[in-house]
């Protein structure tokens, strides 16, 4: 077993053996130095694992931390490495190293040099990666998920300033000077152009799609603003002036686009018969109607209804029959002479003369039985006419006579 | 789909991503766009859009005495429905508690207004104001009553869309895009100030 594979091993151990520790110091920051811990801290601090975060503290090293972020897909808001300019300054630096060491012929450098630049290589490439498709979610899942406007605003600058930093990233990366400084070594030149250059095109579409859906959130971001503010004026300004109606904008010569809008096209029940191209399909139709009978077909007598208008009709007062006039009198004037009794043949002969006396106290029974109903205190007396014939069923009576009882009795 | 969509833009529809997500997509392709234009073309009508191409909708080509007629009425249903449209998306965004007024694509849940209104003496009897409005009175005179039939109004005149049934979930259709493109040209051109006074701030400072 070779020196750094005891190496690794000796380190996967350690990470195993102390991974209490590491996940406390991953979640709460720092981890403390005790009687019993303290042998601990010291390896994972040899190893790299940990660095001092004060005398007594410790923290995780940053690359693991970025590991276990990434690995755990933390929704810890991931850091940018906003030196990501001074990464591709090492990586040329590498470079260099790798391109001396094989001039000099110094094979085991070259080794060493050249596994550090894939290295960093795969670390920039990783990091991109991670970094453009990460704000694109951001960008496109979270962006909305915010309440308020100030929240919305907030978010569009925090992902402005992210998306400024990738872009300069990808800008300091100048391929073709990059691929031109190691034309002369292939194995470089493809890891560069395999794992980096032929890579950049998705980051930048990426970056580009980002940049749109943010410049449509910016638009509407304004829009927005606009929109609550035109709502609650105009809500003020209608709760103020409670009878304000629009000028009538469709009267203008040139109408507004927006209320430019057809009417929806009206279906018709029944086909149009003046319409020739229907007429084949028509006679069809008619053809299968069955004829049950004659009378069906015969023509049906018109109904003389009464003729609707909506002009106002004139109104007809209708007088009341004399009868009724008279019947009136006479049963007022019983009413008002409270225990007078009074004849309706006595009243017939002094007040009616054109109603036959037979007929005259016909129309008194049938008034004075529509009243009694109401009315109990009017009493009636038949006085009735001497009996020719006897058992003949009938009654003949000769007058009436009125009586309107006081309320004592 | 090109038939569906051009019965329901001869309808008068508003298509949109929320009631007709498909024929929306369908529009959106320029081609698609310009075939069902030229369809539109030969009955003198005419694919149209609201400002932020939010929805599609058909429209006249030619202005003429019978079309004039058709958008006076269209008009007149705007006029109709102005005051309680600009009051419900201003209690939404009191309901919400957010400061940005409604878009399309927006959700609400019945149960959650309504569990809001009824915490909320304020917002009940902003509720009931609405029955001044002729579409907006409800047989039932609870805050449940009241609450449904703003809703089913609004989806009458479809601003708004039910996209669940069960839950009662409304969907704010694209046809508000039309809406505040309208509200926006009466502010500018009858210059309504739309800015509340100082004087308004300054009281409500005082509270």
């Amino acid at each position: 077993m070779s020196q750094s594979q005891q190496g690794l091993e000796r380190l996967l151990r350690a990470l195993a053996g102390h991974s209490e520790l590491i996940a406390e110091a991953y979640f709460t920051g720092v981890v403390y130095k005790d009687n019993q811990n303290q042998r601990a801290l010291n390896q994972l601090k040899q190893l790299k694992v940990l660095v001092n975060h004060n005398a007594d503290g410790y923290r995780i090293a940053g690359h693991l931390t970025q590991f276990l972020d990434s690995a755990l897909s933390s929704d810890r808001v991931r850091r940018l490495d906003t030196d990501l300019a001074d990464w591709i300054d090492t990586l040329k630096l590498q470079i260099s190293l790798y391109q001396d060491a094989e001039v000099e012929n110094r094979l085991g450098d070259c080794d060493n040099y050249f596994a550090e630049t894939e290295r960093l290589v795969f670390d920039l490439s990783d990091t991109l990666e991670e970094n453009t498709r990460y704000l694109s979610m951001l960008v496109n899942s979270r962006f909305a998920n915010v309440r308020t406007l100030a929240e919305k605003q907030k978010q569009n600058t925090f992902y402005i300033s992210r998306l400024e930093k990738l872009v300069n990233a990808i800008t300091a990366l100048q391929p073709e000077s990059l691929l031109e400084m190691v034309e002369d070594q292939p194995l470089i030149y493809d890891l560069l152009d395999h794992q980096l250059i032929r890579k950049l095109p998705i980051y930048q579409q990426r970056l580009q799609d980002i940049l749109d859906k943010l410049k449509v959130f910016l638009f509407e971001l304004r829009q927005i603003e606009a929109r609550a503010q035109l709502v609650q004026g105009f809500a003020f300004f209608l709760q103020q002036n409670q009878n304000y109606q629009p000028q009538d904008w469709s009267e203008r010569d040139s109408i507004p686009e927006h209320w430019n809008q057809i009417k929806p096209l009206a279906l018709f029940a029944y086909a149009d018969p003046l319409d020739h191209a229907l007429e084949e399909d028509l006679i069809e139709i008619a053809q299968k109607i069955r004829i049950d009978t004659e009378a069906m077909l015969a023509k049906q007598k018109q109904r003389s209804l009464n003729a609707v208008s909506l002009s106002p009709q004139n109104k007809t007062t209708l007088d009341l029959p004399l009868y009724r006039k008279q019947l009136r009198v006479y049963f007022d004037r019983v009413l008002k002479n409270e225990g007078q009794s009074i004849s309706a043949v006595a009243f017939q002969q002094a007040f009616v003369d054109d109603i036959e006396p037979s007929i005259w106290l016909s129309c008194v029974l049938n008034e004075w039985l529509r009243r009694q109903q109401r009315n109990k205190r009017l009493r009636m007396e038949l006085i009735q006419a001497d009996v020719g014939r006897h058992f003949s069923g009938n009654k003949k009576v000769r007058d009436i006579v009125l009586q309107f009882r006081s309320a004592d009795n | 789909m090109f038939d569906q969509l051009l019965k329901r833009l001869l309808q008068g529809e508003f298509i949109c991503e929320v009631s007709d997500e498909a024929g929306f997509r369908y529009l959106q392709d320029p081609e698609n766009a310009a075939q069902v234009d030229e369809f539109l073309t030969r009955l003198d009508y005419r694919l149209s859009s609201t400002q932020n191409r939010l929805a599609f909708f058909a429209a006249y080509r030619t202005i003429d005495g019978s079309a004039r007629s058709d958008i006076r009425k269209v008009f007149y249903q705007f006029r109709i429905e102005l005051q309680p449209v600009v009051e419900w998306l201003d209690m939404m965004m009191s309901c919400l508690n957010q400061d940005t007024a409604l878009s399309p694509g927006d959700t609400l849940s019945f149960s959650g207004l309504l569990q809001v209104i009824e915490q909320n003496q304020a917002l009940a009897d902003r509720l009931q104001t609405f029955a001044k409005f002729k579409d907006f009175t409800s047989g039932d005179d609870s805050v449940k009553g009241r609450l449904e039939k703003l809703l089913t109004t609004l989806q009458k005149w479809n601003y708004l869309s039910l996209a669940n049934r069960d839950t009662l979930i409304y969907q704010v259709t694209g046809k508000l895009d039309y809406f505040y493109q309208a509200l926006q040209f009466i502010q500018e051109h009858e210059q309504i100030p739309v800015e509340q006074g100082e004087t308004d701030t300054i009281q409500g400072s005082l509270f």
